[in-house]
């Protein structure tokens, strides 16, 4: 009935000061939602990037086993037409070779074991932010062969600098006989992640290969896409493409499942915050109701003797509740969208600071989407309808009588 | 459970006591009365001698603790919730002592209410509230809100919002109290003039000799019950 409408949503600014301070409320509670919901987004876009720039990729293509066993016999089948068909891919935007093995690094000082991953100085770049992070030397500028980039946990370890020799010693594929040879630090970088600036040691990929004795053969084709989300992209037919003749293609959902259960949690944390927040609001939902209603107890006497139902005064209260939830929806998304907007235009700077094993190298930027100012207004809209029943059962159940034994 | 009879109102050993901690005390005890439809009827009686409590039970805002109610043949305590609801809105006009206008909703909103409720067309609605507010001298103040008009002119849509539905029975509650005289004097007249008119029987509870001046019959209660019952030749 348009007429009890229109009832709500005046009877909402007869007190103008307690409309607009639990507006007010449900506002902050709306617009800390959307803003939190923009960053959640902004952090898992980072914290994908970052995970997959930092060195795995966006997806790989490994021999079946390998990623379990890391054993060095399992290279990948046909290497050259794989990477033949990737150079035919729209949809990829580079791709590297690598060699993986696990191995031990001698320095006079000290002996760690380590990855030792055997790269295309050429095309590593394209995929990994190692080469950025180089903070002394370089990555692989000359042309050395016995050229070595290791982290900065690593050279700490082992007591060596630029320049410092040290031996590497990994087990050759087939016979599983050692293979030594000697290397010189020529760059050291630090991506400030612990297991990455500790456990990789990088040289070149032709150099690895004839240490490992297995040819031209790579265990990995790193790839990066033209657009991330084509990676999760459901259904998505490349992964199958590239599952074959004994390869295994996967994307970095299956690679860092640790990254989506951490995304996961974030979601849950923002579902409990969202859970107190209105929790609290909620109380304030209630007593601005109460308060209305006790206030015009004998108003509602009135509207019962002339005959409205116990029904009609229970919608009545729940549509006061709506209009309050309008009235803080116009609010909430107002607030809520300068806020996000303010800080898409500035970032958030959380460089440096790790999380999950993947470290922040970029401002962090919420993302601001339409859904955002659709479900989390329609949830405030209904979750303060829901506060109404209360009052609205309350109303229903009053005594016509003694609501207006002042009078009749 | 019908009675079968022509009265408008009959009340048959109607009691009702409140409770003080436990204790009954009586507010109406064992009203016999009979109101005949187009009365124009005054309760008067002492504060606490039970004229707003037996009003209340004879609306069915109330439930007796003792007795029956009969309305337009209607035994009240046979009606659930919902029923007496819709009761009072087809039968019963109210007039309240502080004219008690929903102040959010204009004097045409106001007057329309009952009949939103009763679903009465839109078209309808319109010519009927127009013919009333001419009918009250009120012609021009649709779109008012009540905090923008006088105490009497409340008052005058307070009336008018009580008749448009057309009830038989009009309950009047001390309607001239907050008035001054002349206003008063005014309202009553019009209201006689309507029971006049139109047959709508009028029940006031009142201390005012105005109304006690005009009324074809006035019923006086002491204690709950019915001290005398003073009927009247129409002027």
């Amino acid at each position: 009935m348009t007429l009890m409408l229109r009832l709500a949503w005046r009877n909402l600014f007869r007190n103008k000061r307690r409309t607009l301070i639990a507006g007010t409320a449900i506002a902050i509670g709306l617009a800390a939602l959307i803003f939190t919901d923009a960053l959640i987004r902004g952090m898992k876009s980072q914290m994908i990037a970052s995970a997959t720039a930092a060195f795995i990729g966006e997806g790989q293509i490994h021999r079946r086993g390998f990623r379990l066993t890391q054993e060095v016999d399992l290279t990948i089948e046909d290497p050259a037409s794989v990477m033949a068909k990737l150079e035919q891919e729209d949809a990829v935007g580079a791709f590297a070779p690598r060699t993986l093995s696990f191995g031990m690094v001698t320095s006079p000082a000290n002996v760690r074991s380590a990855m030792v991953v055997g790269i295309d100085p050429g095309n590593e770049p394209s995929l990994s932010r190692v080469d950025d992070c180089v903070r002394e030397g370089d990555f692989f500028e000359g042309s050395n062969e016995r050229d070595l980039v290791i982290g900065s946990g690593l050279a700490d370890l082992l007591e060596v600098g630029l320049g410092d020799r040290v031996v590497i010693t990994v087990s050759q594929a087939g016979t599983g006989d050692l293979s030594q040879d000697m290397f010189r630090v020529s760059g050291v970088y630090s991506y400030g992640v612990k297991e990455m600036d500790e456990g990789f040691a990088f040289v070149r990929l032709a150099k690895a290969q004839d240490m490992l004795g297995i040819g031209a053969n790579i265990h990995q084709i790193a790839l990066k896409f033209e657009d991330i989300d084509f990676a999760t992209r459901e259904g998505n037919p490349f992964w199958e493409a590239y599952s074959a003749g004994g390869n295994e293609a996967v994307s970095w959902a299956v690679l860092l499942p640790q990254l989506e259960g951490i995304l996961g949690l974030v979601w849950i944390s923002l579902a409990f915050m969202a859970v107190i927040l209105f929790g609290i609001v909620a109380f304030g939902i209630i007593n601005t109701l109460f308060m209305s209603l006790y206030e015009r107890m004998f108003e509602f006497g009135v509207l019962r003797a002339v005959g409205t139902r116990p029904s009609g005064v229970r919608r009545l209260i729940v549509y006061e509740a709506g209009a309050l939830a309008l009235l803080s929806i116009a609010m909430g998304t107002v607030l809520g969208f300068v806020l996000t907007y303010a800080v898409t235009r500035t970032g958030l700077d959380y460089r440096g600071i790790e999380l999950a094993g993947t470290a922040f190298y970029d401002l962090l930027y919420p993302v601001l989407q339409a859904r955002q100012f659709v479900i989390y207004p329609l949830a405030v809209l209904a979750f303060t309808m829901l506060m109404g029943l209360y009052p609205a059962h309350v109303a229903g159940k009053m005594k016509v009588a003694e609501a207006l034994r002042k009078s009749l | 459970m019908d009675k079968g009879t022509d009265h408008l109102i009959v009340t048959e050993s109607l009691a009702k006591d409140y409770f003080d901690g436990g204790a009954p005390v009586p507010a109406v005890r064992g009203i016999d009365l009979t109101i005949e439809a187009g009365e124009f009827t005054a309760i008067v009686g002492p504060s606490g001698s039970g004229k707003t409590t037996f009003l209340n039970l004879i609306s069915g805002l109330d439930a007796p603790t003792g007795g029956k109610v009969w309305l337009k043949d209607k035994l009240l305590s046979g009606l659930s919730g919902n029923e007496l609801s819709d009761f009072r809105r087809d039968h019963i006009g109210f007039i309240f002592q502080a004219y008690n206008l929903i102040p959010v909703l204009n004097v045409r909103e106001n007057i329309e209410y009952i009949m939103l409720l009763q679903g009465v067309p839109e078209k309808e609605r319109r010519e009927r509230v127009g013919e009333i507010l001419k009918e009250i001298g009120m012609a021009g103040f649709e779109r008012r809100f009540p905090p923008k008009i006088s105490g009497g002119q409340q008052q005058r849509v307070a009336i008018a919002r009580a008749m448009v539905s057309r009830p038989e029975l009009i309950l009047a509650d001390e309607p001239t109290a907050n008035l001054d005289s002349g206003i008063g004097a005014e309202l009553l007249d019009m209201m006689r003039d309507l029971n006049r008119r139109t047959g709508m029987t009028f029940l006031f509870s009142t201390h005012d000799p105005m109304v006690m001046d005009r009324a074809d019959r006035v019923v006086t209660l002491h204690d709950g019950r019915v001290a005398k019952d003073d009927r009247r030749a129409r002027t």
